[in-house]
């Protein structure tokens, strides 16, 4: 079976399924209206870093990239949905691929416009605390903000796989990514910098200052979300449909 | 042609073995009936041979292959497995669409089987809407997409309106007319002796009948002649000539056990009964189904003892 067919059959089924595309939506609109607030906001410190800032909309914008890719692939948990899946195309890594790819693509696109969105309406209120802002690190930002919310979604696509639904995955996600990273996070030293959300956020910083880099630090979110991602195609391999 | 063989086939859910040592043929061109109660291990049969569900031994293929291993599986085989699979926030048309663009099949072909499973305009709607009986016209639908030469449909007249019970009947014959291998599984007697030709019949996941409907019917049920008369004393001294017995039945018609009508029809004519009604009474699937649980639970309950 080739791939082409396969992948459009993925992404119809995104398409055509509307709080799927809504949630690609609200990705846009939660990181583009939080960075705007952040950039506007009179409680910014002025030592804070101000490419993290404008594209702070990240923090809330990325729970909907989660649960994208969590809806995407819990879909086919409901009701049998993954039995007419696979009798159409019974080659599940092709199916898993195919699936994957459907969900990559619109969330990077989405991404990259999102993160030069939120950049661009965030300097507009940063103004001069913005102005020092280089041409390649703004790139950088944008690029591996796009790259950083693929990760995220491909995470959430992997542990659904796994687990095989979305409320489990997102009620595993969201708690670690919003309590754990926060709450627990500069108590437990460098441990949390390898945290995939914490890890892959040093891209989004002018000068990082831990250990980890703003490429290996994506790096090591990409290590999580292969991870997830293996755990989900074991899965898929191993069991009944 | 393409032909369904189960050969062997076990599946063990933990302890539990829902299909055990299973092996029948599907052959093209007449309709199967699968019968067996709820939980005989007719839809993990089925799923088993779709290669959703592996063997914990043995095998189920089609033609020869592997279910897996078919380029175009849509082309091949079209399953109706549950007609809830369709998402409810999708319209029943781009439900078609996507099954048909993972094998490049023509919108033109969605909007063909939604005009032949009678569904036409509601395609336009979401599934969601639809009463039980549109989703399992969607199912056939789907199955019917790549106009494949293996059918296999699990409870299809599930939820059906009369109707729709009539037009399933009417699409098996056809489908099986046209050469196609068609599989239906149903725990309703009388609805599966109106479309099948054959009959596999299991009882826990075991193989209890492989046989044409006709003759799992003559096998197990005697057949008797029903009659009428206005003379019954004439009638009873007649049967009793030859040996044969009438019982009375409380509205006034008799029954002679375990005779055929060509035979009885000559009697009384010959002795001059005077005959208001004359029929043969056959057996009906049922009363052969029932049968062959009976010997089947009775089978159980010794080797249980024993």
């Amino acid at each position: 079976m080739p791939f082409a067919p396969v992948l459009r059959a993925e992404w119809l089924k995104i398409r055509t399924v509307r709080p799927l595309p809504a949630t690609l939506l609200a990705l846009f609109a939660a990181t583009t209206a939080f960075s705007a607030i952040a950039g506007v906001s009179d409680t910014s410190d002025p030592e804070s870093d101000p490419l993290f800032m404008a594209l702070s909309g990240v923090a809330p914008g990325q729970i909907a990239a989660l649960s994208f890719g969590a809806m995407a692939v819990s879909a086919e948990y409901h009701n049998g949905a993954l039995r007419l899946s696979l009798a159409a195309v019974p080659r599940r890594g092709l199916w898993y691929a195919a699936k994957l790819t459907a969900i990559a693509v619109p969330t990077l696109l989405t991404g990259l416009l999102t993160a030069l969105a939120a950049l661009l309406v965030a300097r507009a209120g940063l103004g001069p605390e913005a102005a020092g802002l280089s041409l390649a690190e703004q790139t950088r930002g944008v690029v591996g903000c796009g790259l950083y919310l693929t990760l995220m979604a491909l995470f959430a696509a992997g542990l659904t796989t796994l687990l095989r639904s979305a409320v489990a995955t997102l009620s595993v996600l969201v708690p670690f990514i919003l309590v754990v990273s926060f709450v627990i996070g500069d108590a437990a030293g460098t441990a949390v910098e390898f945290m995939p959300d914490r890890a892959g956020q040093v891209v989004l910083l002018e000068t990082p200052d831990g250990i980890l880099g703003p490429w290996t630090g994506l790096a090591v979110t990409a290590l999580w979300t292969a991870a997830a991602l293996l755990a989900g195609a074991w899965s898929l391999r191993r069991r009944d449909a | 042609m393409t032909s369904i063989d189960v050969q062997d086939l076990t599946k063990e859910y933990g302890p539990r073995r829902a299909v055990d040592h299973l092996t029948f043929r599907v052959l093209p061109g007449r309709v199967t009936g699968f019968l067996g109660p709820n939980g005989a291990g007719k839809s993990t049969t089925m799923r088993l041979v779709l290669g959703l569900d592996r063997p914990t031994s043995g095998s189920a293929t089609l033609g020869g292959r592997d279910y897996a291993t078919l380029p175009q599986p849509l082309r091949e085989v079209g399953a109706l497995l549950d007609a809830q699979a369709a998402h409810g926030s999708r319209t029943g048309r781009d439900h078609l669409r996507v099954l048909a663009a993972s094998h490049r099949i023509p919108d033109r072909r969605v909007d063909e089987v939604l005009e032949e499973t009678g569904l036409g305009p509601a395609g336009r709607r979401r599934v969601r809407t639809y009463s039980l009986g549109m989703r399992q016209r969607l199912g056939i639908a789907a199955a019917l997409l790549g106009d494949p030469r293996v059918i296999m449909f699990d409870e299809p007249s599930n939820g059906l309106d009369p109707d729709g019970i009539v037009w399933i009947r009417t699409l098996l014959r056809r489908l099986a007319d046209e050469g196609r291998t068609v599989l239906v599984s149903s725990h309703l007697m009388n609805e599966t002796a109106s479309f099948a030709d054959h009959l596999v019949v299991l009882g826990r996941g075991r193989l209890l009948a492989d046989t044409p409907v006709r003759e799992f019917i003559d096998a197990r049920v005697r057949p008797a002649v029903r009659i009428r008369t206005s003379d019954p004393a004439v009638l009873v001294s007649a049967l009793a000539a030859h040996g044969h017995d009438a019982v009375e039945h409380p509205d006034g018609h008799w029954t002679v056990a375990d005779a055929r009508v060509e035979e009885i029809g000559r009697l009384v004519s010959g002795a001059g009964v005077p005959i208001l009604e004359l029929a043969a009474d056959e057996g009906t699937l049922e009363q052969a189904y029932l049968d062959l649980t009976a010997t089947e639970t009775e089978f159980a309950a010794h080797h249980q003892e024993a």
